[in-house]
C-alpha cells in the first residue's frame, strides 16, 4: 500500500471528494455533430429527472440501457433531443451511477446543458475526476488509471492502441509477469534464510534467470523514450543549403502523408512547420528556409533561428545535393544525412539518397526516420509493451538498478541476507506499479515449491 | 475480587504471562491441569533457530524468562546460517527437556505474589452484559474471580490425539484435553476453530546404530540467549543426521489410506513449513530422501527425538518405516508419532495489545491463538501479560513494531491477517529483518521492558555499559591505521573479521566477545541498514495515521463492500494496519487516507 503515497495520480486526491454529483463534457468543446456530457454520482438520475422529458423511464432505467428524451429547462423548455446512456451503482465507468447524455454537439446546446446541470446542484468535474473515482471504486488500477489519461491525451492512432492496450491490462500482464519471476527468485533465496543451512539442498544462485529479468525489466523501462514519442511526438528539422531541394522534400514528404493536419505557412519565421504523422508518430517537420552558407551570413538573424531549431530537434535531416558536395555534415544519433537529387548525380555508396523530384529513395528515408526515432523498438504491431509515465519509467529503472545491485553482490560473495534487500527493493518498485507483494506472497511461493521443514 | 490476574495453562505463554503479572506487583494465580507439566517441551527438545532465537532474546530483553530456563538446561548449542549474514543467523539449543520443565516450575514457585493451583477452566465469567471479564469457572466448580485474565491453552482446549485409527481427548499423549472451555467460548460467540500439529516418535537411544550415522556436534562455546550474562557452562551432547530411503517412501505411501489425514478424521489445518513424514512423500514424489535429526531429549534420558519424520500413521506402519531407516533398523520405539487437533481463537477478534475485541479485561496468547512453537507462545505470553499489567495500572498498551521486533511482526501478523495453520515466525515475515538481529534485541527493548516494571534497574545499566564499551570500540577502530585506511574501514570489507583485527590490535582482547561481534555487525551493515531506513520511513508514514477502534466504516464512502467489511471486522489501529488487511484494496485505504484527513479521526 505504501504504492500509493508517491503516485503522482493520487498526489492531488484530496482535492476530490467522492461523495457529490461530478458532470463534464465528454467530447471535445467543439462544434461538431454529437457531444457526450457525462455525469456521475450517487442519486444523479433523480437529480436530473426533473429536467427530462421522461422522467420516470429515466429514474427506472435498467443497467447499461438507453432512454431517449428531451432535456428541458427548469421552465419546462427544450433545449435538445438526448440519448441518456444510464449506468446503476457499481457499473460504468465509475462504478458510480452515472448518465451520459449523447446530445447535439452545437455549442450553444452544450453551453445551456452545462449550465442546467450546475443550477441542479451538480458540480462541474476536475481533470481527471472520473477517472480518479473509477480507482477509487477499484475500476481500475494504477497503470490503468494512467492509461486513461494517456488515451484522454495522445495525439497519434498509434499512441491511442498503445493506450488501449494498457488499459485493457497488458502493462498489467507484463508487470505481473515480472512480479512473478521476481518473486521466484526471491523465494529460492528466502527459503534459504528461513531454515538452517542443514535442512536444505546446496543452493545455488539463480544468476541467470536475475540476468534475463534485469534485461527484460531494462527493455520495458527503455520503452519510456517510444512511448513518449508517440504521445508526444517529435520535431524533424529539413535543413541544408538553400539548393539542396528541402521545401521539395518538404512537400514531398505532406503528400506521401494523407494525415496532414495543419500546414502552417510562417508568415512571420523564417521557416515553414506542418504536423503530420510518419508511421503512427506524430511529427512536427520545419522547413528552414534560411540557412545559407558562407560566413558572412552567420550574423543573421534567420540562421540563428534555423540553428536554435535544429538544437531542439528530436530529428536533423540534413539534405545535401548530390550536385554540389563542397560540405558535407557529419551524421550523428540526432542527425540523418541524406543525398538529394539521385536522379542527377549517383551519390556515394551506402548513402541514403533520394530525389525529391521523382520521388525515388522517399519509402526508405521514412523507415529510417521511424527507426531513428524509436532506436529500433518499432510501435507498428499490437503486441508492444510502452510505458508512457514518467512514474512507470522511474519504478522500472528503479527496479533494475536494484537487480543490478544483487547481481553485483553475488559476484562479491556478500552473505544473502544483503541480497534479499536489494531483492525485495526491486519486488517493492514492481508492487507500486500495480499493487504490492507482501511476506505471505513469498511465503506462498517458498511452500508451493520446496520440500521444507524438518 | 479473589486475584488482580488470572493465567490460565502452564506452558510456555503462560509461564511468561504469569511471571510479567506477578513481577510487576499483580496478585497473579496460575491455574494448570497438571502441575507437573509446567514448561514441558512437548515436541522438539530444542528452543530457538532462525527468527526463534530472535523471539527468546526479545523476550529476555524485555524481562522475560525463557532464555535463562534454556541458558540453564541447553545441551548443545548452535549458530546457524553463519554463512547466510548476521542478520539471519540464529542461536538455536538443545534441551534437556526435565530440567528445562523442573525449572520453570521452580521459577514460578519462588515468584512472589504468584499463586499455583491444579485445576480445569471449563467456562468464563462474564458480567451482566457480557462484554467484562469478571472470573472462571473451574472443573471442580471453583468460581475464581479476577480482574484480568490470560487465556494460554496450547493444544489442549477440545484436543484431540491421532495415531493411525485410534483418537482420544488428548492434549498431549495420555494427557486429558480440557473438554468444555471450547465450546463455552463458541457459544459465547468467540470465533474458535480447529487445527492440528504432530510430533515424530521416541526412540531409545540404545538400540540405535549411530555408526551409520553423521554426528552433528554443536559450538565448542555455548553462548547465553540471555543478555543478563556473558556466558554459561553446560554439558554437551552431540544430535546425529540419517534419512528415509526409498523403501521408507514405499512403506508410507502403500499405507498412506491408513492415515487419518488423508482419511477425513482430522479437519483441522496442518502445518505446510513443518509437514508430516506422509505429506513430504505426497507432495514431493521425487525426493529420493528426506533428513532426519537424531536429536537427545536429555541428559538422564534414553528418549531420542527424530526430527523430521512427524506422522499420525498407524504404529505398525510407524514401525516398518522407522526400521527402513539406516541406524533405526533396530530402534525401539518408546512414544509412537501422533497428530494433535485442537480449538483455537482466530485471533483476529483481538487488538494488537492481545485483549480481546469481544470481552474486556480477556487476553489471549500463545497456541490459543493460532501459532506454533514455544517461541512463539513465549513472547505473546509475555506481551499478554504486559499488556493485562498496563491495563490493571490503566496505562497504555505496548505494542511492538514490526521494524523493532520479531514479536511485532508476530502479533500484527496475527491480529491483521489472522492464520489458516498453525503460524510460525519466519525472518521472511519481516519486512526490515536487518534491524531484527538478535545480538541487539536488548538495545531496542530493555528500555521498554523497564518504562512497563518487567525489567531490572541493573539490566539497563548493564546496557548502558555495553553501548559505551561499543562506541569506545569503535573509537579504537577509527583511530588506528591499517595502510591507507582506517581500522574502521578496513571491518567494512566483507573478507575481514574483527578477529582478523584482534590479532593486530590487541588491545580489542579486553572487550567482550558479544560487544566485538555486535561492533563488527553494526560496522559492516552501516550502509544496508541506511538503505532500509528509508523503506521505513515509508512505513512509519502510514503507522502514523492513527484510526480510531470505534471508527465508524459506515459513514466512509466509497469503501468497497470487502474493504468495508474487512475494516469492520478488523479495527485496524492505523492506515497502515489497514493497508495489511487481506481483501482490503489500494482504492480503500486511498478512502481512508481522505476521510481521516477531512477531520474524520475521532482521536481518544
Amino acid at each position: 500500500m505504501q504504492a500509493l503515497a508517491p503516485s503522482g495520480i493520487l498526489a492531488g486526491m484530496t482535492r476530490y471528494v467522492t461523495d457529490d454529483i461530478i458532470y463534464a463534457l465528454a467530447t471535445a468543446w467543439a462544434q461538431s455533430a454529437l457531444a457526450v456530457i457525462r455525469i456521475s454520482g450517487e442519486g444523479c438520475l433523480k437529480a436530473l429527472s426533473p429536467c427530462f422529458s421522461r422522467p420516470k423511464a429515466l429514474v427506472e432505467a435498467q443497467n447499461a440501457t438507453t432512454v431517449h428524451g428531451y432535456i428541458r429547462t427548469e421552465a419546462g423548455e427544450n433545449i435538445d433531443e438526448v440519448v441518456a446512456s444510464v449506468w446503476t451503482d457499481g457499473h460504468g465507468y465509475t462504478l458510480e451511477e452515472s448518465v451520459e447524455l449523447s446530445c447535439h454537439g452545437s455549442l450553444s446546446v452544450i453551453k445551456e446543458i452545462l449550465g442546467l446541470l450546475g443550477r441542479l446542484g451538480m458540480r462541474s468535474a476536475e481533470g481527471g475526476e472520473f477517472t480518479f473515482r473509477a480507482f477509487l471504486h477499484g475500476r481500475l488500477d494504477l497503470t490503468q488509471a494512467e492509461a486513461v489519461q494517456e488515451l484522454v491525451s495522445s495525439q497519434s492512432k498509434t499512441a491511442r492502441a498503445l493506450a488501449l492496450g494498457r488499459l485493457e491490462g497488458s502493462l498489467k500482464n507484463q508487470i505481473a509477469d515480472f512480479k512473478q519471476r521476481l518473486l521466484t527468485i526471491t523465494a529460492s533465496v528466502e527459503v534459504q534464510l528461513d531454515y538452517a543451512e542443514d535442512e536444505l539442498d546446496e543452493f545455488v544462485f539463480p544468476r541467470e534467470q536475475l540476468e534475463t529479468l534485469r534485461k527484460d525489466i531494462a527493455v520495458l523501462a527503455d520503452t519510456y523514450q517510444v512511448g513518449r514519442l508517440y504521445r508526444e511526438g517529435a520535431r524533424i528539422v529539413l535543413a541544408g543549403s538553400t539548393n539542396a531541394g528541402k521545401s521539395s522534400l518538404f512537400n514531398l514528404l505532406l503528400k506521401q502523408e494523407r494525415s496532414i493536419v495543419s500546414p502552417v505557412k510562417g508568415t512571420t519565421r523564417d521557416y515553414i512547420e506542418a504536423d503530420l504523422s510518419i508511421e503512427g508518430i506524430p511529427i512536427r517537420l520545419y522547413d528552414t528556409a534560411g540557412l545559407r552558407e558562407g560566413s558572412d551570413a552567420i550574423e543573421s538573424e534567420g540562421i540563428r533561428r534555423t540553428e536554435r531549431l535544429m538544437g531542439q530537434a528530436d530529428l536533423v535531416i540534413y539534405l545535401v545535393d548530390s550536385t554540389d558536395v563542397s560540405h558535407i555534415p557529419s551524421e550523428d544519433e540526432r542527425t540523418i544525412v541524406v543525398y538529394n537529387k539521385s536522379d542527377l548525380v549517383r551519390p556515394p555508396k551506402g548513402r541514403l539518397a533520394i530525389s525529391a523530384q521523382t520521388g525515388e529513395g522517399v519509402t526508405t528515408l521514412l523507415s529510417a526516420i521511424t527507426e531513428r526515432l524509436t532506436g529500433g523498438s518499432h510501435a507498428s504491431g499490437d503486441d508492444l509493451v510502452v510505458i508512457e509515465s514518467e512514474r512507470q519509467s522511474r519504478l522500472l529503472t528503479d527496479a533494475g538498478n536494484a537487480l543490478e545491485r544483487a547481481s553485483a553482490l553475488v559476484t562479491l560473495d556478500i552473505p544473502l541476507d544483503i541480497i534479499a534487500v536489494e531483492l525485495s527493493e526491486a519486488l517493492q518498485n514492481l508492487g507500486e506499479l500495480t499493487g504490492e507483494v507482501t511476506p505471505s506472497d513469498i511465503l506462498e511461493t517458498i511452500f508451493s515449491g520446496f520440500c521444507v521443514g524438518k | 475480587m479473589d486475584y488482580d490476574a488470572i493465567v490460565v495453562g502452564g506452558g510456555h505463554a503462560g509461564i511468561e504471562a504469569s511471571l510479567a503479572l506477578s513481577r510487576i506487583g499483580f496478585k497473579t494465580l496460575l491455574i494448570t491441569q497438571n502441575l507437573d507439566s509446567i514448561g514441558r517441551l512437548s515436541c522438539n527438545p530444542a528452543i530457538g533457530g532462525l527468527s526463534k532465537g530472535n523471539l527468546v532474546r526479545e523476550v529476555d530483553a524485555l524481562g522475560g524468562e525463557m532464555a535463562h530456563l534454556i541458558d540453564h538446561s541447553m545441551i548443545q548449542y548452535r549458530i546457524l546460517n553463519r554463512r547466510r549474514g548476521p542478520a539471519v543467523q540464529a542461536p538455536r539449543a538443545q534441551a534437556d527437556k526435565f530440567t528445562y520443565a523442573r525449572l520453570a516450575k521452580e521459577t514460578l514457585e519462588a515468584q512472589p505474589n504468584l499463586a499455583l493451583f491444579m485445576d480445569t477452566v471449563v467456562d468464563l465469567v462474564l458480567d451482566k452484559e457480557g462484554k467484562k471479564l469478571v472470573g472462571v469457572v473451574t472443573q471442580r466448580r471453583h468460581t475464581i474471580t479476577c480482574r484480568v485474565l490470560v487465556l494460554t491453552t496450547g493444544t489442549f482446549m477440545e484436543g484431540r490425539i491421532f495415531i493411525g485409527e485410534y483418537d482420544a481427548p488428548n492434549g498431549r499423549l495420555d494427557e486429558s484435553a480440557a473438554i468444555g472451555l471450547g465450546t463455552a467460548l463458541r457459544s459465547k460467540g468467540f470465533p474458535v476453530g480447529r487445527l492440528k500439529t504432530g510430533t515424530p516418535a521416541r526412540v531409545r537411544k540404545s538400540s540405535l546404530d549411530f555408526s551409520k550415522m553423521e554426528l552433528q556436534d554443536g559450538e565448542e562455546i555455548m553462548m547465553p540467549f540471555s543478555f543478563d550474562y556473558d556466558s554459561i557452562d553446560r554439558p554437551m551432547l552431540p544430535c546425529h543426521i540419517t534419512w528415509t530411503n526409498e523403501r521408507t517412501h514405499e512403506i508410507i505411501r502403500a499405507n498412506i489410506h491408513r492415515s487419518p489425514l488423508y482419511g477425513g478424521k482430522i479437519v483441522g489445518k496442518g502445518p505446510r513449513y513443518c509437514p508430516s513424514i506422509e505429506d513430504k512423500v505426497v507432495r514431493f514424489p521425487d525426493r529420493e530422501r528426506h533428513q532426519i535429526f537424531v536429536e537427545p531429549e536429555g541428559e538422564g534420558t534414553e528418549e531420542m527425538y527424530l526430527n523430521g519424520i512427524s506422522s499420525s500413521l498407524p504404529e505398525d506402519v510407524q514401525w516398518d518405516f522407522i526400521h527402513s531407516i539406516e541406524g533405526l533398523e533396530d530402534a525401539q520405539i518408546m512414544r509412537p508419532a501422533y497428530a494433535v487437533e485442537y480449538d483455537f481463537i482466530d485471533p483476529q477478534a483481538l487488538y494488537p495489545s492481545l485483549e480481546s475485541k469481544l470481552v474486556e479485561n480477556l487476553f489471549i496468547a500463545g497456541q490459543t491463538n493460532g501459532t506454533s512453537g514455544y517461541e512463539e507462545a513465549a513472547c505473546q505470553g509475555l506481551m499478554a501479560g504486559i499488556n493485562a499489567a498496563q491495563k490493571l495500572k490503566g496505562e497504555k498498551p505496548l505494542v511492538l513494531s514490526r521494524n523493532e521486533a520479531y514479536t511485532g511482526v508476530l502479533i500484527d501478523d496475527l491480529v491483521t491477517m489472522g492464520t489458516q495453520e498453525p503460524y510460525r515466525m519466519f525472518t521472511s515475515r519481516a519486512e526490515y529483518r536487518l534491524n531484527l538481529r538478535h545480538d541487539s534485541c536488548d538495545q531496542r527493548l530493555t528500555q521498554k521492558g523497564y518504562a512497563v516494571g518487567l525489567q531490572k534497574q541493573e539490566n539497563l545499566e548493564r546496557l548502558q555499559a555495553k553501548l559505551e564499551k561499543m562506541e569506545t570500540v569503535k573509537e579504537l577502530l577509527a583511530k588506528r591505521r591499517m595502510g591507507e585506511k582506517s581500522a574502521l574501514q578496513t571491518l567494512k570489507m566483507p573478507e575481514i573479521t574483527i578477529a582478523d583485527l584482534e590479532a593486530q590490535m590487541p588491545e580489542l582482547s579486553s572487550f567482550e566477545q558479544p560487544i566485538l561481534y555486535q561492533v563488527e555487525l553494526d560496522v559492516k551493515y552501516e550502509g544496508y541498514i541506511n538503505r532500509q531506513e528509508r523503506q521505513i520511513n515509508r512505513f512509519e508514514k502510514l503507522e502514523s495515521l492513527v484510526i480510531d477502534a470505534l471508527m465508524d466504516y459506515d459513514a466512509v464512502e466509497g469503501l468497497s463492500a470487502e474493504g468495508r467489511e474487512k475494516l469492520k471486522k478488523i479495527r485496524p489501529l492505523s492506515v497502515g494496519q489497514a493497508s495489511r488487511i487481506n481483501g482490503v484494496r489500494n482504492s480503500d485505504i486511498a478512502v481512508l487516507i481522505l476521510h481521516l484527513d477531512r477531520g474524520g479521526r475521532h482521536g481518544k
